[in-house]
């Protein structure tokens, strides 16, 4: 349950609080399902995430980005030594991926990339809303986003009362808020209005000054949120750092410590999320992967398909899903990336459609205007 | 004209500063000359701080990485020590305080609101350790001197610049038939390539392909840092014949002719000329200083100008100051955390930078909390200027600064964190309702929401009123 920091100052007590509020769904009715989105911005990697095994020709053209140790998966599909907790997960059937898939975007823009794999569109800028915002307002869930990031990411924008949450170094009175939030009241800006109503709900356990900027504390804390069964639905972590043109590096090296960011977070939550994370997706999102060839830096260029890594007990079983178009040369888009046979929205959808209850091809009409996305759902979640 | 034009176009007006007769005028006059750096402490110049670079990372990881291979904790110790010495955690510091004077104290702020977009648009984002040693000088000298040239003339600049090809990578970038190419099996990296295209001249608009993207790459194969034993990547940028790919070159349809280092230039000039470009930086220009989507009716004056000038930066400037005047009383425009804090540090008198002394450094211990201060209270509310975290810079529109924890940093800052900044000279009620009165027309209003705490002068009575004053609709937004 969720004391937000007015029912603290106001009952004095957290346990007051407690004893006397009750959620308004009862226990009997469905447990709350969470969807974590881990983005990670600058063009993840699939084949060094996710390596295929044996094949000569990423050998040939990878020479000095190869891996030498892999974790096994399965007889096709390797994983990176420093997504460790995906193979813990995968022997317990709580992890997966999906490999040579991607957003409908093959421009290699960062920024129009970006923009795209948040809004779920097909023209960079135009959408204002993110899919993850439009999904839970269409499923009438409201005031359940929590971001971990200093802004609010556009994959969340669209649906009101989102909250985000970083350490900060200090708090804020309560009345200082109050006073600003009255003298806005006059003001046409829905977003600040919105915004000043978020903060005045706040948990008081998002208020308590953490003057840092360590990952842990971040997931440690969206852990305990999610946990909670009247906290947010849906939390969104921010990475960047992926776009490795130089010093890429293989099983050591840029992409590797990214990789290691995400295996730290998926960790944490795992262990604190205890039985609720039987109950959750952790899907990531990236806006392209990268080329096939190494380039003149030991680092790879910007390319299309790639790979999503999923955890959670809402995962049917550990598979790599894929569609693999395969890595000659004619295979490859443009002759130089790896394909995407997948559309990752399809993915995303169907996620959605598990997490939120409900039907993917209602999401699929009020989120992505009714594009041609199968439902994944039968072959990647429990339902 | 409203008093909010001098927060529009600059940083509001400090307590010895009085509304001009003529804001516009006010306002143009101050474009046409590079105002001095008025930081009196120490300047260092980008050369310098490179060599301090190169010892930073020659240190690290040629000296250290070796000597203590075996043993962490006394390598995380004698790192330390060599950050300490080569002033690894003070430059930026340095180089906030000389940025954050200048916006204060400078004559010509309007100027210097120009400087921030500049150094934005053509952004140095979060690499290496560019903040650290290299992007406050960068955008001392390179983008401040080009403000009064074309703006051809600063994308050369920027475009052959160190830090700009360090932050994008084209040190790594090989001609795959050029001598060094081939004799090492090596190719080109994009990246520097599309961020031209993309982030500093046409944008997608312009509609270029991954040929494109691959020619201009080979356009700017070569232009690379020298590279030796002691200072690794921290070389004067040259021309590298041995890396450029030979042959001619197609980009956006047009033919450049084999022709060496002189390419580069040719393909500029096309880009910085080229019609989308001129719209593209325009109605970015209107966004800063005007509105989140500016109309084409507010751009097309500033496109005029461009074109009517070939690209000379003060008459742009001057078309966007007169569009912005033109717009004042019916837009609007959110401020980002930096330049908020900036106007308060002008409009309240704050103790922002410490004072040049204080802010001298020894290299022998760590900076102190003091010295500290500006950078972490930038950090803190979401706006450090030299880590924007990719290369397209900070945003410039609303939303992306609107969000429960960006909003309750303001807060915190202006209630917890100003009252210590302001001077002791200034904590009297009557110095605040000066301040507002210089600033804000509804000033009146403004003083009666601090009204209950009028005859209080503790950080705390302070807090009650900066918290408020800072946050309103009018002060977060023009």
């Amino acid at each position: 349950m969720n004391c937000t920091r007015r029912n603290f100052l106001i009952g004095g007590s957290t346990t007051l609080f407690l004893s006397g509020y009750f959620p308004k769904i009862s226990f009997a009715s469905m447990q709350k399902k969470n969807l974590i989105i881990i983005s990670l911005r600058g063009g993840m990697d699939g084949l060094t995430a996710v390596p295929v095994i044996g094949d000569k020709r990423l050998k040939k053209l990878r020479k000095k980005l190869i891996l030498e140790d892999v974790l096994n998966l399965n007889s096709d599909f390797g994983l990176h030594p420093k997504l460790e907790i995906f193979h813990k997960l995968w022997q317990k059937n709580q992890a997966a991926f999906v490999h040579a898939t991607n957003i409908p975007y093959t421009g290699r823009s960062h920024f129009d990339g970006q923009n795209l794999m948040e809004t779920g569109a097909h023209i960079p800028y135009k959408e204002k809303t993110g899919w993850l915002g439009r999904g839970l307002l269409a499923s009438n869930i409201i005031g359940k986003g929590l971001a971990i990031s200093l802004p609010m990411p556009l994959l969340l924008r669209g649906v009101p009362q989102n909250n985000n949450f970083f350490p900060s170094p200090d708090f804020v009175e309560t009345k200082l808020i109050d006073q600003i939030y009255n003298e806005f009241k006059g003001e046409h800006n829905e977003l600040i209005k919105s915004t000043l109503d978020t903060i005045r709900q706040r948990p008081l356990s998002m208020q308590i000054a953490t003057d840092s900027d360590d990952r842990k504390k971040l997931a440690l804390e969206a852990a305990k949120q999610l946990k909670d069964q009247s906290g947010p639905r849906v939390a969104v972590f921010d990475l960047d750092g992926f776009d490795t043109h130089a010093a890429q590096g293989g099983v050591d090296g840029a992409h590797a410590d990214e990789l290691e960011e995400v295996n730290k977070i998926v960790t944490i939550l795992h262990e604190n999320l205890g039985q609720a994370f039987d109950n959750t997706l952790i899907l990531t999102l990236t806006e392209f992967g990268r080329t096939i060839k190494q380039n003149g830096g030991y680092g790879t260029e910007h390319g299309y398909g790639s790979a999503i890594l999923m955890a959670g007990g809402l995962l049917k079983k550990s598979q790599v899903y894929t569609d693999w178009p395969g890595l000659k040369k004619k295979e490859l888009f443009e002759g130089r990336d790896l394909n995407s046979t997948i559309d990752s929205r399809a993915v995303y959808n169907s996620a959605m459609s598990i997490c939120f209850n409900q039907d993917p091809e209602f999401l699929r009409k009020e989120v992505f205007w009714g594009d041609e996305l199968p439902d994944l759902s039968q072959e990647l979640f429990k339902i | 004209m409203s008093l909010n034009f001098y927060r529009r176009v600059a940083f509001g007006l400090s307590p010895n500063e009085k509304p001009d007769k003529d804001p516009l005028n006010w306002a143009i006059n101050q474009l046409d000359i590079i105002p001095d750096l008025l930081w009196p402490g120490t300047i260092p110049t980008e050369k310098n701080l490179r060599k301090k670079y190169g010892e930073w990372v020659y240190g690290d990881r040629e000296v250290l990485r070796k000597k203590f291979k075996n043993d962490k904790h006394a390598y995380r110790k004698a790192k330390d020590e060599l950050r300490i010495k080569t002033g690894e955690r003070y430059f930026e510091l340095n180089e906030h305080a000389i940025r954050h004077f200048q916006t204060k104290y400078s004559k010509q702020p309007v100027f210097e609101r120009f400087w921030l977009f500049w150094g934005n648009h053509f952004a140095i984002s979060e690499k290496d350790f560019l903040a650290e040693f290299s992007t406050g000088p960068y955008q001392r000298e390179i983008i401040r001197p080009n403000m009064v040239k074309t703006f051809e003339e600063m994308v050369q600049s920027v475009t052959t610049s160190w830090c700009m090809i360090h932050h994008l990578d084209n040190s790594e970038s090989f001609g795959p038939n050029s001598k060094k190419g081939m004799e090492w099996g090596e190719t080109i990296n994009e990246n520097h390539a599309r961020e031209l295209l993309e982030l500093h001249t046409v944008s997608p608009n312009a509609g270029y392909t991954q040929e494109d993207v691959i020619q201009l790459a080979y356009i700017m194969t070569g232009w690379a840092h020298k590279w030796d034993r002691k200072n690794l990547e921290t070389g004067d940028i040259w021309f590298d014949q041995e890396m450029h790919q030979k042959g001619d070159k197609i980009v956006l349809g047009v033919k450049y002719k084999n022709d060496a280092k002189r390419e580069l230039a040719k393909v500029i000039h096309d880009l910085a000329t080229h019609p989308i470009c001129i719209k593209f930086v325009s109605t970015k220009l209107c966004r800063h200083f005007i509105t989140d989507e500016p109309t084409d009716e507010m751009i097309n004056p500033v496109i005029e100008a461009w074109k009517k000038s070939n690209g000379n930066l003060i008459e742009i400037h001057k078309a966007v100051i007169t569009q912005a005047y033109k717009y004042n009383e019916i837009t609007h425009k959110f401020h980002p955390p930096e330049i908020w804090l900036m106007q308060l540090s002008r409009m309240f008198d704050l103790n922002i930078p410490l004072s040049f002394e204080k802010m001298n450094y020894t290299f022998k211990s760590k900076p102190n909390n003091r010295q500290r201060q500006l950078s972490w209270i930038l950090r803190e509310i979401g706006h450090s200027p030299y880590r924007a975290k990719q290369p397209n810079g900070w945003s410039d529109l609303e939303v992306d600064w609107v969000s429960p924890e960006l909003l309750l940093r303001r807060f915190w800052f202006s209630s917890v964190e100003l009252p210590i900044l302001v001077k002791s000279g200034n904590r009297s009620h009557n110095f605040i309702l000066a301040c507002l009165k210089n600033n804000f027309e509804d000033h009146e209003n403004m003083a009666s929401l601090i009204e209950n705490f009028r005859f209080g002068t503790s950080n705390y009575d302070l807090g009650q009123k900066y918290g408020v004053i800072c946050n309103l609709p009018g002060v977060l937004k023009i």
